[in-house]
């Protein structure tokens, strides 16, 4: 009897010491903000490394990381929020910042001159981070940009000069030019490999003129001909054996396709640069203006921190988000992590790659205003996966483009 | 039933009163009961609950009745998926249990050199983690950069496109799953076999029987429990399976791989529909719960399988 509740005694002590810590802290007035995170590349070591000086000033701040793998991010991010425990802050995307809106905390209320602070950043960027009152939910902190990456070495044994061709080429002229790449490379075997993913396709609806919504961003509006053409010509590309059928039929990564030498092009972005910088050795990239359809057109992204309303240090994470949003840790952090700054001011001399990224400003500053509203909308979000199955059933023989834009304006109305 | 003697009732008094054999059973199986009731009951009728409301993660539940129920089999996408499932869940578990219980039979006897190490060499795989199993075997059978085509191309062919062609790569998406989980049943099947009186097999071998019909009339019926502890495991785990075939396929070509447990998941945290995605997770529920009932009806209709 005695052994058995001494037992239950040391079971209950052992549940008692688990939910202990709370007060010891709240006790020594010492703060740990939970910061939620996903790597592109190497942004949780840069973050930290960025936050030194902010933690050497706090002494009573501490961070805890968890860096999660993206993949699995938003869901843990959203059972964080629906279960009332939330991080302090969290890395979000332009897709995150809507869904998550009802959720993040205004950081208007905390800010000394609300209108000053925002006008530090870019205004393609902090479209994505205000609500319907105009407040800011959050900071940006990195901006994105689809674009072409080509592999220069290639295309220079092909003759062509694909800077030049670049500044004015049309999709027919690129197909042109890339059969005779392709040609002309032993081992190359296609033109052009084009992330799985909607955002990446995007980038041909809006060079052919199409968009998820309506003129007025008030509904989804997909069965329209740019689309029908945008979807069609990427199944045109395909059916040429110029896109690999195994990155949007077969799961494959375009990303090592491009690196092993087997395509000409890829449309990926501007986080791939740090990418390619690392595993690139056997030939030369660059990135040129993708080719022009009805208009040239990029994809606007980016990257944010937010803190919640259910965050347990809602003030301390506000003073932390302050500090790395400022001009100086923000060079900082796109410097090292080989992104573009998303703040108006930020004057940063990458020690390579400037020539690429001034070609993703350039191709973002020819980019309608409404492609960022369009990503501003959780309901794009949202039919991102099932956009890219029907995409997929046209690719694969099982329905038209028309029929897969009207199954997509279906499930947005339903 | 046994009717209670006089030293029965002794006992039965003696342990009212016992604190070590009422009692303190209870208040240790206390923290994984709370637990089970936690994670898995409350959960259960929360879903259940879930069902019939339109309700998105970060929005008030209203109630819809069985609007959701109506919707799902109006649903392409989720008939394709249970029809996958159905598909996918029949012939892996029919080769489960044809491949464990061969592996089984041959590393069971003891008499073979090696036997431990082949054991631990086919069980091996069924301790991985099944999204490692799938990374690998996509970088295995990867279309353009997989191994195999690697090999198929230096020989001069043109590669295979097992995972970019629908019938190919529902069937590797099957080989795979009985790859890596037929050592886990191979060990369940070795017990069962070690558990078979040697002296019948003896008596089977006196009286001139055949390796075939020894097997036949000795191993399989007394294999019969094991073989339907297997059948029901290997249905639940293929009706439930997820990461495999996110990593290896992402449900593709097309919808050729996709499964209901993926399209739950899509429609939950995608598509912030978290109601109609419990409506399809109880369908889920129940159509497990319907294929596990007829493998004990068929398998234990003698009431054999205790």
């Amino acid at each position: 009897m005695k052994r058995s509740l001494a037992v239950l005694f040391c079971i209950f002590a052992l549940f008692s010491s688990l939910f202990a810590g709370g007060s010891k802290e709240a006790a020594s007035g010492d703060v740990t903000l939970t910061v939620l995170w996903f790597n592109d590349a190497n942004e949780s070591d840069v973050f930290m490394d960025t936050m030194q000086d902010y933690l050497e000033a706090n002494p009573n701040v501490k961070i805890d990381l968890q860096v999660i793998a993206f993949g699995d991010y938003e869901q843990k991010l959203k059972m964080m929020i629906s279960g009332g425990n939330p991080p302090d802050v969290a890395r979000l995307t332009t897709s995150h910042v809507p869904i998550l809106a009802s959720s993040l905390e205004p950081i208007d209320p905390y800010l000394e001159d609300p209108a000053a602070t925002k006008a530090e950043f870019m205004p393609s960027m902090l479209a994505f981070a205000l609500d319907k009152e105009g407040q800011m939910l959050a900071y940006p902190t990195e901006a994105t940009a689809n674009g072409m990456i080509v592999n220069l070495t290639a295309w220079e044994n092909a003759g062509i000069d694909v800077r030049e061709l670049s500044k004015t080429w049309t999709w027919d002229e690129w197909e042109e030019a890339v059969k005779q790449v392709i040609a002309a490379n032993e081992g190359m075997k296609y033109g052009l490999a084009v992330d799985y993913t909607i955002h990446r396709f995007a980038t041909l609806l809006y060079e052919f003129g199409g968009s998820f919504m309506n003129e007025d961003q008030t509904a989804f509006d997909m069965v329209k001909e740019e689309n029908i053409n945008a979807i069609n010509y990427f199944k045109h590309l395909h059916d040429e054996g110029l896109v690999p059928e195994s990155v949007w039929l077969g799961s494959e990564n375009p990303t090592e396709l491009f690196q092993a030498g087997l395509v000409a092009c890829h449309i990926g972005g501007s986080w791939n640069i740090n990418t390619y910088n690392t595993n690139v050795k056997d030939f030369e990239w660059t990135v040129v203006s993708t080719p022009k359809g009805e208009i040239n057109s990029s994809v606007p992204g980016g990257k944010f921190i937010g803190a919640f309303k259910d965050g347990k240090h809602k003030e301390a994470a506000m003073d932390l988000m302050a500090w790395f949003s400022d001009k100086a840790h923000n060079e900082k952090y796109c410097l090292d992590t080989f992104n573009l700054s998303s703040r108006a001011d930020a004057e940063i001399a990458y020690p390579t790659n400037s020539e690429e990224f001034a070609v993703f400003q350039h191709d973002l500053s020819v980019t309608p205003a409404f492609t960022a509203v369009e990503w501003g909308n959780a309901k794009v979000t949202q039919l991102s996966t099932f956009m890219v199955e029907q995409i997929v059933q046209v690719l694969l023989g099982n329905q038209t483009a028309e029929e897969a834009c009207q199954a997509i304006q279906a499930r947005a109305e339903s | 039933m046994k009717k209670l003697t006089k030293g029965d009732e002794h006992i039965r008094v003696k342990t009212k009163g016992n604190f070590h054999q009422t009692l303190a059973p209870m208040l240790f199986l206390l923290p994984n009961m709370i637990i089970f009731l936690l994670f898995i009951i409350i959960p259960l009728f929360q879903g259940l609950r879930m069902a019939f409301m339109d309700w998105g993660i970060f929005s008030v539940p209203e109630f819809i009745g069985l609007k959701n129920f109506g919707n799902l089999f109006k649903d392409d996408v989720f008939l394709i998926t249970i029809k996958n499932t159905i598909v996918y869940s029949f012939f892996t578990v029919v080769l489960l249990t044809v491949v464990s219980l061969c592996l089984a039979l041959m590393l069971s006897r003891n008499s073979m050199k090696g036997e431990r190490v082949f054991r631990a060499i086919f069980y091996i795989p069924s301790l991985l983690s099944m999204i490692a199993v799938g990374i690998a075997w996509r970088f295995i059978l990867g279309d353009e950069m997989g191994i195999i085509n690697y090999v198929v191309r230096r020989l001069g062919g043109d590669g295979i496109p097992w995972l970019t062609n629908g019938n190919l790569a529902m069937m590797c998406v099957i080989v795979v799953s009985v790859w890596a989980s037929s050592g886990y049943y191979m060990i369940m099947f070795i017990s069962g076999l070690q558990a078979i009186p040697s002296d019948l097999y003896e008596a089977a071998r006196i009286d001139g029987s055949s390796a075939w019909n020894t097997f036949w009339r000795i191993t399989l019926p007394l294999l019969k429990s094991t073989v339907l502890v297997v059948l029901v495991l290997a249905t639940i785990a293929s009706f439930k399976a997820y990461e495999l075939i996110v990593t290896m396929t992402k449900g593709g070509p097309g919808y050729a791989t996709k499964f209901i447990v993926q399209q739950v998941y899509q429609v939950a945290f995608q598509e912030d529909r978290m109601g109609y995605a419990s409506a399809m997770s109880i369908i889920l529920m129940i159509i497990i719960g319907i294929f596990t009932l007829v493998q004990f009806r068929i398998a234990g209709k003698d009431g054999q399988y205790d």
